[in-house]
């Protein structure tokens, strides 16, 4: 096995001295596992959006594909859904949070053989549970399709990694903390109480009626808007100084977002035209507006660490990833926002806007921002750089005009549908086939993101076999090493 | 300091809340209610027949709801003055219509009284409404405020009021849907009740409505070669979705009971959180036979028709 | 030896943990979220419905829903005659005029348009046994159709019996139909002529 360079270090059962660990040995106590994570995560982006690319061909073209039961539409985009939810926007946040809380808190990753087994646990739940959407087996409950025989494995896997989250966070050197490990520490909670919450009163013990829904809507939200935002606040928040090499704004504010988050941002799920009782969606309402004031502190904490160091986002793939993720996790808020606030007659959530915020949220935000976080994790975990790094270039441009030509037309659709659908003159077909221009668009930005998606599992391919022909050859010389004179290594 | 403990409660703290707000609070408000009454105390909802509740596993299995919604939404109420019997005094009656809807001519309210019920004013408050039918009460003529909710939902004829929670009442699991890439199916049992309707469009849905978007849901269905004669069961299409001369399409038990869930689909009964008027049918005045039909069922209101 | 495989990778000193600077909330942000929540109060004061589990939107209070429904106050009749039509129309008609051998006449009939109380005692008990309607004799037996009415429901029925048809009689009050219930009690034998005839 390949020694680093390491300091001496006291390992006699206590803490170790702060000033021992190296990032480096940070890093390389966390390989294995951040490999299996990210690279799962990204077999998972490449199929979920592959999924959504034959769901979104089918709207123009409703007899593609239609005769396999396997691949109805109903059943394609539920299960790419939970694949990019679950399988890879999760598995990613999770890798990235394990990092984070590791590096912070000046600590190796605690238990990396448990971390290992949840991961194996985590993929073969998403596994099992796609096959099941597919075959048929869904809930019928908004973002959590999973089928029950999944959930087991689901959530063992996610009790392992967690547990390594939490010791992490108690083991951690520093006394003070940064914001970031707020964000996680919230999150690595906030996750296994909701969806034990959902799943006991959905599938285990259902609860009766319209109150089914209403779990539904709250977990639903509770993940999309709440775990995501705090695993990628927390991201954004480290990168953003890390990558510009400057302080981060403001401590204060960064908190400030912290607690308006968690405080406001769970009560945020109920439709407005709902059919609960009138305060249900109000409060849902304004909760999200609230949530304004956690979109302007991330504005301004982001900005004015950025000040000045824009020209950074040119030569670091990983800040303009990070950049471009902040920016659409402003709009899918501020779409939020205006879905709540304008939507009077209760049209616009049920039109392609509403499609368009969520992928805003699960890819143009966090998703981006966890593909930052891998492009700088990934090589330091394994002391190897990207072989090739105009690829690297490449995905984020795929990504950055994907996620463009996948949700402008989709918005634009949207609000074009609300105004024809308030005019009950104009035949519901009539409004349906006028979206089809704005379909074929967004059918393009989702071909865009599944090449860039493509690039990504080439670029961590690629340093993976660099990592192990690198390994094979230092092992190669370690051995032969008293057999010929030390000669030159070409690695 | 130690803020880990801090950040623990914390999350627990707003999760709590939320947890209170969002999932207790509706479970003890919404999640216990009973079987209701009609504002005409017929016993509501009623449980969805077997085949039906097959055909809402089918409905979930194939993920019809991520393109149908099953929620009406209403943005106001608005009551109308509707004159229901003419009455004996016709002169009264004229200046009476005249008197409430001022401008209409005395030609114009002779037309109006053929063909009642009919609304004579649209979009007013309750009161004003109430004066209204009042007014036009004179010599024997009957008149009402009927009221009627409004919205874009309603407006496009998918259904004559809002959703309300105890209309998922015996429904697992229930999905009101959050896209509407096709129309509204909470009230689609009330406008279209043809089940034939139904199995003809889900295995081809540009025969029975051209330019839809929705996909064939052929694997539902079954090809078969006609033996000895046609099967009752078997569907006709137009020439371009018939199948091959010697082979007919025939509807499978999966296709059959989501064309049954369909069907079920109701919300059409007034209750307290959601008051309107339902148009009874017109009295007979002629014979001694109920009005509306030769059943024991009431003419008006009833759910199950 | 046994350096670092790719010792140029890391080439610039890693950048130390990032810290953060202690710059307080800005004021303006402070203030903008008490105004939000001020205007989260006041939306939900008229929007929320108070938590009331009948108020539904666009509706915004109990009260508003309450006016809207059909009452037997204020000579509206709608609601009882819909009880009507469910419940009694089969027998009596939808016009009040009964069926021979079915049901006797309500319209005009003295039972109806008479004393309050007699009346209501007769859906809430039945009758059985020779009676006299408007001349006419009926030896019939009606089962009790009110007794399973609510107060509401019943007092409905009957304040529409009362004024349609061509009856003109005062309506009755809920209040009027739970005093007989408790009178009657649990009595189930239904009543006859002598003991009806009898009544105030």
């Amino acid at each position: 096995m390949i020694e680093l360079a390491s300091s001496q270090t006291v390992q006699a059962g206590g803490r170790e001295t702060p000033s021992a660990i190296t990032p480096a040995e940070i890093d390389l106590s966390c390989r294995a596992p951040l490999l299996v994570l990210f690279l799962s995560a990204a077999v998972w982006f490449l199929l979920a959006f592959l999924c959504q690319l034959l769901a979104s061909i089918k709207f123009h073209s409703p007899q593609f594909l239609a005769d396999t039961p396997w691949l109805t539409y109903g059943r394609i985009h539920l299960a790419g859904l939970d694949a990019l939810l679950y399988g890879a926007c999760l598995q990613a946040g999770l890798g990235v949070a394990l990092w984070l809380l590791a590096r912070l808190g000046r600590t190796r990753l605690a238990q990396a053989v448990p971390v290992l087994a949840g991961a194996i646990s985590w993929n073969l739940a998403v596994t099992i549970g796609f096959v099941g959407i597919l075959a048929g087996d869904s809930t019928g409950f908004d973002m959590l399709e999973l089928p029950s025989y999944s959930v087991l494995p689901l959530f063992l896997g996610y009790l392992l990694i967690g547990i390594s989250a939490v010791l992490m966070f108690h083991q951690r050197q520093e006394p003070l903390t940064f914001a970031s490990q707020w964000f996680l520490f919230a999150a690595v909670f906030w996750f296994p109480w909701v969806f034990s919450t959902a799943e006991l009163l959905l599938q285990a013990f259902p609860v009766r009626g319209i109150t089914q829904a209403v779990i539904a809507w709250w977990y639903a939200d509770n993940l999309a808007v709440v775990w995501l935002g705090l695993v990628g606040l927390a991201a954004v928040f480290y990168f953003a100084s890390k990558l510009t090499g400057r302080e981060l704004h403001s401590h204060y504010l960064a908190l400030f977002a912290f607690w308006i988050l968690i405080l406001f941002g769970s009560w945020g799920g109920i439709p407005g035209s709902a059919p609960v009782p009138a305060w249900m969606p109000t409060i849902s309402t304004i909760s999200r507006v609230l949530l304004l004031v956690m979109l302007i502190a991330v504005a301004l904490t982001f900005h004015l660490t950025l000040a000045g160091a824009w020209s950074k986002l040119k030569s670091e793939p990983s800040l303009a990833f990070v950049a471009v993720g902040t920016a659409g996790f402003l709009i899918a808020g501020l779409m939020r926002v205006s879905g709540a606030l304008l939507d009077s007659q209760q049209l616009l959530q049920f039109t392609w806007f509403a499609s368009a915020r969520t992928q805003l949220q699960l890819y143009g935000f966090f998703a981006l921002v966890m593909f930052g976080a891998i492009y700088y994790v990934v090589p330091r975990v394994t002391a190897t750089a990207f072989p090739f790094r105009r690829l690297v270039w490449a995905h984020f441009w795929l990504a950055f005009t994907g996620i463009i030509l996948l949700v402008v037309p989709l918005a634009i659709a949207g609000v074009l549908e609300a105004r024809q659908l308030a005019n009950p003159g104009i035949a519901f077909v009539q409004v349906s086939r006028a979206t089809i221009p704005f379909l074929r668009a967004s059918t393009v930005g989702d071909l865009l993101v599944v090449m860039g998606h493509l690039v990504l599992l080439v670029n961590l391919v690629a340093l993976v076999t660099q990592f192990y022909r690198v390994r094979a050859a230092w092992a190669y010389a370690a051995i032969t090493a008293d057999l010929y004179q030390p000669a030159e290594v070409k690695p | 300091m130690n803020y880990g403990p801090l950040v623990f409660l914390a999350a627990l703290f707003a999760l709590a809340s939320s947890w209170v707000g969002f999932v207790l609070a509706p479970q003890l408000q919404v999640g216990q209610l009973q079987q209701t009454n009609t504002v005409v105390a017929t016993p509501y909802p009623i449980a969805r027949p077997g085949l039906a509740q097959e055909g809402l596993q089918v409905y979930r299995a194939n993920g019809c709801n991520s393109c149908h919604s099953q929620q009406v939404g209403q943005t106001g109420t608005v009551c109308d003055v509707v004159l229901t019997e003419p009455g004996t005094n016709q002169p009264a009656l004229i200046a009476a219509l005249q008197t409430v809807k001022p401008g209409l001519s005395e030609t114009e309210a002779r037309q109006f009284l053929s063909g009642l019920p009919k609304p004579l004013l649209h979009g007013l408050t309750k009161e004003a409404a109430d004066q209204g039918a009042k007014t036009l009460e004179t010599g024997g003529a009957k008149a009402q405020a009927w009221i009627v909710p409004t919205g874009p939902d309603i407006a496009r004829g998918w259904g004559k009021r809002r959703s309300v929670a105890v209309d998922y009442l015996f429904d697992y699991p229930v999905m009101p849907g959050s896209h509407r890439v096709g129309p509204d199916l909470a009230d689609v049992g009330t406008r279209q009740p043809d089940l034939n309707w139904e199995l003809r469009h889900l295995y081809a849905p540009q025969a029975e409505v051209p330019g839809s978007l929705m996909p064939p849901y052929r694997y539902l269905f079954e090809k078969r070669r006609i033996e000895h004669g046609p099967s009752p069961e078997a569907l006709h299409f137009p020439k371009e979705f018939a199948p091959a001369p010697g082979y007919e399409i025939v509807p499978s038990p999966a296709a059959k009971a989501l064309a049954a869930y369909l069907v079920s689909l109701r919300t059409d009964a007034p209750l307290f959180a959601t008051p309107f008027t339902v148009a009874s049918a017109p009295q007979s005045t002629t014979t001694n036979a109920p009005a509306g039909g030769s059943t024991n069922a009431a003419p008006s209101a009833s759910p199950t028709q | 030896m046994n350096a670092q495989p790719n010792p140029g990778l890391i080439e610039k000193a890693e950048a130390a943990e990032p810290k953060a600077g202690r710059t307080a909330v800005p004021v303006w942000l402070l203030v903008l979220t008490l105004v939000l929540i001020y205007w989260g109060m006041v939306y939900f004061d008229h929007n929320g419905g108070w938590f009331h589990q009948q108020v539904y939107s666009p509706y915004h209070s109990l009260a508003e829903v309450q006016r809207l429904q059909l009452s037997s106050a204020g000579g509206n009749l709608e609601r009882g005659r819909a009880v009507f039509e469910n419940s009694c129309a089969l027998c009596h008609n939808t016009d009040g005029m009964g069926k021979p051998a079915q049901a006797p006449p309500l319209a005009g009939s003295e039972f109806a348009t008479g004393s309050p109380t007699r009346m209501i005692h007769i859906p809430l008990l039945g009758l059985s046994g020779s009676l006299q309607v408007k001349g006419q004799e009926w030896n019939l037996s009606m089962p009790a159709m009110g007794a399973a009415l609510s107060d509401e429901d019943l007092a409905a029925a009957l304040s529409y019996i009362r004024q349609s048809f061509g009856n003109k009689a005062s309506p009755i009050t809920p209040q009027q139909v739970k005093a007989v219930r408790a009178q009657v009690g649990s009595r189930t034998q239904p009543l006859n002529a002598a003991e009806l005839n009898s009544m105030q």
